[in-house]
């Protein structure tokens, strides 16, 4: 009896510091967004009870449509390029060559990258007089000016953040390959199936399960990617780039609404939470291998 | 045989074609951080190793607080490191191997906690450093990366790895007449390396690419951490010094990429451990 009473207490108190911390920090303001969506709430009034009006009002929003149009675009643009790049140079980089290690610490150092010095590089890159331009100008094409155009800058944005985050789901999937059991392989080989054949018939699905995960870690990172947005185009050119969460950044600290900014954040948070309880279901369901 | 060695050989070209655009971005940067303002755009793929110099790192420790936001960088990783590390391998331990009352509850919370982005918290919680005054203090920063998803994070990674270590360690230890607290901290904790060095990467991340809490909490110079500090170079119109830039860049990037080539294969697997364990 006084054992359990001490093992009570023990686990209390260690749990404790980090439960104490995330109820004040995380957890009472996530139930507190609610409430403050329910405002009209600027810097210096106080908060004003409007109901659903916020939600009304955001159903009328131009302007959260568009940021909508462009998350989505950006999300599925983000998932088609990672993914696929992902897959093609786990593929390259299961090949047996001497040095292939080091093409893996190639593709995989933008991961550890810093994420303000990668977007800055790139946007130095894409200056309307630098290197890029003057590649191009080499070749006789006058280069655009890269993110003040409006129907480039997103498709740009997609590009860098692939290219600094596809190492990580690359690693993911080359472990998931090397697991694939090489007798499987050579059965179908000797059963006359092309590499590409084997590759396709046996490989990939036996990948499939760590694909799928993969797609909705991924899915859920882009969601909620601010930084390089922010760094590179601010939401331009013409709010091109104003993505969901740089919109609720904008009516909360640029314009200090924070009743419709919280509004803006209910609904992201029901989207992210729908996918997380997804992801949860499948990561139960599907092993993944580690080597 | 012939074959094979084509084969080699278009593999090789295929491989260092598709690393141009992981590997010049990041050369780029390094060298352009020894050039002048003009030469980065003037003949920006040269290099001329006479004309290199070490002006830009110069420029930007004396002319701006460079070396005062590194050092604001510095301390709050730290702060978060050893916090972070402690406290989440604590709680835990006592998800994984305790029993207690409300434990179940409590850890239903802390993975609430991790799928939460924190930028949808922000309203709220800014509300709530506002009224104890800190604004424009590091105390926000800090509090909120020990404390939001990174953290709880943390505190889920190593809840599943003590869950792997087996029974009798415990059994033994408490024979001995260990107390719950010995047998974590002689016992256990040992046994934790690996988990601890995985939180300890997250944590250093992190915190050292923070930009959404800065960026809301911090607004006068001596108090800027880094990722904000390297976006100060300009001059009053708003026009960017490419060269103090890179500089800038480089000095923040250099200390990670080469923890990252020292410790690869930890860092490899600690990242790719985020999404996938379960």
């Amino acid at each position: 009896m006084r054992l359990q009473r001490q093992e009570q207490l023990t686990g209390l108190l260690f749990a404790l510091p980090y439960a104490l911390g995330m109820l004040v920090l995380v957890i009472l303001p996530l139930l507190a967004v609610w409430v403050i969506s329910g405002t009209s709430w600027s810097l210096l009034d106080e908060p004003r009870w409007v109901g659903l009006n916020n939600y009304q009002q955001l159903l009328h929003d131009p302007s959260f449509y568009h940021s909508l149009t462009v998350t989505v675009l950006f999300t599925v643009g983000i998932l088609a390029l990672n993914l696929s790049s992902a897959l093609g140079l786990a593929v390259l980089l299961n090949q047996k060559l001497r040095g292939i290690a080091l093409f893996r610490t190639i593709i995989f150092s933008p991961v550890v990258m810093p994420v303000v010095a990668w977007a800055l590089v790139w946007k130095f890159l894409l200056q309307p007089e630098g290197p890029i331009n003057q590649i191009l100008a080499s070749a006789g094409v006058r280069g655009p000016n890269w993110l003040f155009e409006p129907s480039l800058a997103l498709w740009l944005l997609v590009v860098i953040e692939v290219i600094k985050a596809v190492g990580l789901n690359t690693v993911i999937f080359l472990s998931a390959l090397q697991g694939v059991p090489k007798e499987m392989h050579e059965a179908a080989m000797l059963d006359g199936a092309t590499p590409v054949q084997a590759f396709f018939r046996i490989s990939l699905p036996l990948i499939s399960p760590t694909m799928f995960l993969v797609f909705i870690v991924t899915l859920i990172g882009a969601l909620k990617l601010f930084t390089p947005v922010f760094v590179l185009t601010g939401g331009g050119p013409a709010g091109a780039t104003t993505t969901l969460i740089l919109f609720m950044y904008k009516q909360g600290f640029s314009f200090f609404e924070f009743g419709y900014a919280s509004t803006v954040a209910v609904v992201l948070f029901v989207v992210v939470l729908g996918l997380t309880v997804l992801q949860w279901n499948l990561r139960k369901r599907l092993v993944f291998y580690e080597n | 045989m012939r074959t094979n060695l084509y084969w080699h050989l278009l593999l090789v070209a295929i491989l260092l074609l598709v690393s141009v655009p992981f590997v010049v971005p990041i050369a780029w940067m390094f060298l352009s951080s020894f050039k002048t303002g003009a030469e980065i755009f003037s003949n920006p793929f040269q290099i001329e190793f006479a004309k290199l110099s070490l002006d830009n790192f110069r420029e930007i420790f004396v002319k701006y607080p460079f070396a005062h936001q590194y050092l604001n960088s510095l301390y709050i990783l730290a702060i978060v490191i050893p916090i972070t590390t402690l406290l989440s391998a604590l709680a835990g331990y006592a998800f994984a191997r305790l029993r207690f009352w409300g434990r179940d509850v409590l850890f239903i919370l802390t993975l609430g906690a991790m799928m939460i982005p924190s930028e949808l918290t922000a309203v709220p919680q800014f509300v709530l450093f506002k009224n104890l005054g800190a604004i424009n203090t590091h105390l926000p920063v800090i509090l909120l990366q020990i404390f939001s998803a990174t953290g709880a994070l943390a505190v889920f990674l190593m809840r599943q790895h003590f869950i792997t270590l087996p029974k009798e360690l415990e059994e033994a230890g408490r024979v001995d007449g260990l107390s719950h607290w010995g047998v974590y901290w002689y016992i256990m904790l040992p046994l934790s390396r690996p988990a601890l060095v995985t939180v300890a990467i997250f944590a250093m991340l992190n915190s050292w690419n923070d930009y959404f809490n800065p960026l809301i909490y911090l607004n006068s110079e001596p108090k800027l951490t880094l990722p904000l500090a390297l976006q100060r170079f300009t001059d009053p119109l708003g026009g960017v010094f490419w060269n103090l830039t890179l500089a800038g860049s480089t000095l923040v990037a250099i200390p990670i990429l080469l923890l990252f080539l020292l410790a690869q294969r930890q860092f490899v697997a600690s990242l790719a451990s985020s999404g996938m364990k379960g």
